[in-house]
């Protein structure tokens, strides 16, 4: 089994303040995993080394059969490679239709020039009609998304990372705002992904964590606390004094 | 997927609008609009044309750029350098025609220097004028200059990420550079004289201004329809999209993978380009260019007509700049009526930028999304 990224011993500091501290961390293609750990435990400072946001003072991020680094690569470069990313809070085009959205998120070449002639094509109605479905926004296609419910946002967030088509997806509270059949809903969307993709899902609820049903990274003060299955690491002494100690 | 409405309209008041200054032109109609209001008109509409693509950089791509007007003022001198050499030439070719010997080339190419930069101590042509004898040269350099000055300092700029008020500083410094660097003589486009007489087109010396003005109106007019045509297309289009993606939030883009810093500079350099021709067909009309028009408070200005129109829509722009500039030029040209308040006179030169600020702070208040904002209330109303 070859990983597809592969973090190895990274530390990134702010201000005096220790937010990734040794970190290492390998997923495969394909593979589900949750990561899980307190406030503070550097969990979106991991993804935002990982998309090129923040570069670590130390340690190298491997990607793909060929590691090659993706340290020297800007956050474009990083999506372009695979790698997408859904935010914590839902980050879409307010000021665009739900369509729209969907429609620049679409896996095309990115340049200025092929965005200025690009045409829709029938794969591409097909693509995000599909997608709508998925994430039944369908009858919401030319809605602007500012007017859509917060769960829905979420959904339109997912749907663009769907539209990317990435080798490796980066979860961030996916189910926050959702109600518990949506949450259901994104279970099943989590876990089908992951036959085919590497996914990564960022997630304070044990709950839902616990029907991902997969192998669980905690992370605490920048490093890898215990990694295993849900039930595992929740026997682990260190876990639970993180947890519920103080 | 959405086409935009605007153009067919747009499009239709543009020609119905020089339809009418043409019938009451005095070249060519009734004569009700003197050449000098022709002039203001057709120089109006190529402040429209700036505006339309200060809308385009900062309404659509969130880049507030306070420099364009330098950009602006680099299509003028472009156009003015080949006006002044044409037409100085043909006049020393005629004071010299009289001479027994027949001058040379060499001796027309030292008179004429001589004539056009002896009033900064000069005889000798500037290295940036060896293409102003050539009039397709001339229109070529008005579009690349601007455009590469726009590239370069666009490069330098996106690259290191400044933004925001950060960049809107750096292109006022810009713009402020390149006027201090224009104001003195030796620059060798004559210093704070700037460059005069654009009015004269050469070769046209037997046909009136009266038409010269409407012509230039005319062509005015064209190009703010077919920029006008090209920009909604541009920004209709996944192009649009990714823009305004960037302006409400940058990093969002650069996470769906499109290089952000290659589309600000797209549309920078773009828009420099389209401030060249504005300002290339802008002053002819003028009849004399120097380095104050490009002072920092002209970039300004194009921001505040932007603003005042409503920013995101390519008419709003247009209306802004519309109303801002002919307000302008009614209150500050000595045309309003003073208002005489027995102890003390309101002149409007002087409260003119009272009116404006003022303006500008109702508009803010009471129609956020500016003038254009308006138009799209009251044609939703119409429609429901």
């Amino acid at each position: 089994m070859s990983s597809l990224l592969e973090v190895q011993g990274i530390s990134v500091t702010f201000d005096g303040f220790k937010a990734i501290n040794d970190l290492s961390f390998e997923i495969s293609l394909p593979e589900l995993r949750a990561i899980i750990g307190p406030n503070g435990a550097g969990k979106t400072t991991f993804m935002d080394i990982v998309t090129g946001k923040t570069r670590p003072d130390e340690g190298t991020v491997r990607w793909g059969d060929l590691g090659r680094s993706l340290l020297t690569k800007s956050e474009a470069q990083i999506a372009q490679e695979g790698i997408g990313r859904k935010f914590q809070r839902p980050t879409v085009f307010e000021d665009q239709t739900v369509w729209d959205n969907l429609r620049v998120a679409l896996k095309k070449p990115r340049g200025p020039v092929s965005a200025i002639f690009d045409r829709v094509t029938e794969t591409d109605r097909t693509r995000i009609a599909d997608i709508a479905a998925e994430i039944g926004l369908t009858d919401r296609l030319s809605d602007m998304a500012s007017i859509l419910s917060h769960g829905q946002k979420q959904w339109l967030e997912i749907g663009m990372l769907l539209a990317q088509d990435p080798k490796l997806l980066l979860v961030d509270e996916p189910a926050a705002g959702m109600t518990s059949e949506e949450r259901e809903h994104t279970t099943t969307l989590l876990k089908r992904l992951a036959e085919t993709h590497a996914v990564v899902v960022v997630e304070h609820d044990m709950e839902f964590v616990r029907r991902l049903d997969c192998r669980v990274t905690v992370l605490h003060e920048g490093s890898v606390l215990a990694e295993g299955s849900l039930d595992h690491v929740m026997k682990d002494e260190r876990v639970i004094d993180v947890y519920l100690g103080r | 997927m959405t086409r935009n409405r605007s153009v067919p309209i747009f499009i239709a008041i543009l020609a119905a609008f020089a339809l009418g200054v043409t019938v009451m032109s005095e070249a060519y109609g009734t004569g009700a609009i003197s050449v000098s209001f022709t002039k203001v008109l057709g120089m109006t509409l190529c402040l429209c044309l700036a505006a339309l693509a200060m809308d385009l950089v900062w309404g659509y791509c969130g880049i507030l750029s306070l420099g364009h007007f330098a950009f602006f003022g680099l299509g003028g001198y472009g156009i003015g350098m080949w006006l002044m050499t044409a037409r100085t030439e043909a006049v020393v070719r005629a004071n010299l025609a009289n001479q027994v010997i027949p001058p040379t080339e060499a001796e027309v190419s030292d008179a004429t220097a001589l004539q056009i930069f002896s009033v900064v101590g000069g005889e000798d042509w500037p290295w940036m004028w060896a293409a102003s004898d050539s009039l397709f040269l001339s229109l070529v350099l008005i579009v690349l200059v601007p455009g590469l000055l726009a590239l370069v300092f666009g490069w330098l700029a996106f690259r290191s990420r400044v933004t925001g008020v950060y960049l809107s500083i750096l292109t006022q410094a810009m713009t402020l550079a390149l006027s201090l660097y224009l104001f003195q003589n030796d620059t060798g486009l004559r210093g704070n004289n700037g460059l005069s007489g654009l009015q004269n087109i050469p070769g046209a010396e037997a046909i009136g201004q009266d038409r010269i003005s409407i012509w230039f109106f005319w062509a005015s007019a064209a190009a703010l329809g077919l920029t006008y045509i090209g920009a909604a297309w541009l920004v209709s289009g996944k192009f649009g999209n990714i823009v305004r993606g960037i302006r409400d939030d940058e990093q969002r883009v650069r996470f769906l993978g499109y290089k952000v810093e290659a589309y600000k500079l797209f549309v920078f350099t773009l828009t420099g380009m389209i401030c060249g021709i504005a300002g290339a067909l802008y002053y002819p009309q003028a009849g004399i260019i120097n380095p104050d028009e490009i002072a920092p408070i002209a970039s300004i200005y194009l921001a505040v007509w932007v603003a005042i129109g409503g920013r995101g829509r390519l008419y709003g722009a247009v209306i802004g700049a519309a109303v801002v500039s002919l307000l302008s030029t009614y209150f500050t040209g000595g045309r309003a009526p003073d208002i005489n308040l027995g102890l003390f006179a309101i002149e409007w030169v002087d409260w003119w930028p009272v009116l404006l600020g003022l303006g500008f702070v109702l508009v803010t208040l009471f129609a956020p999304k500016g003038l254009g904002g308006l138009v799209d209330y009251f044609v939703r109303k119409d429609r429901t």
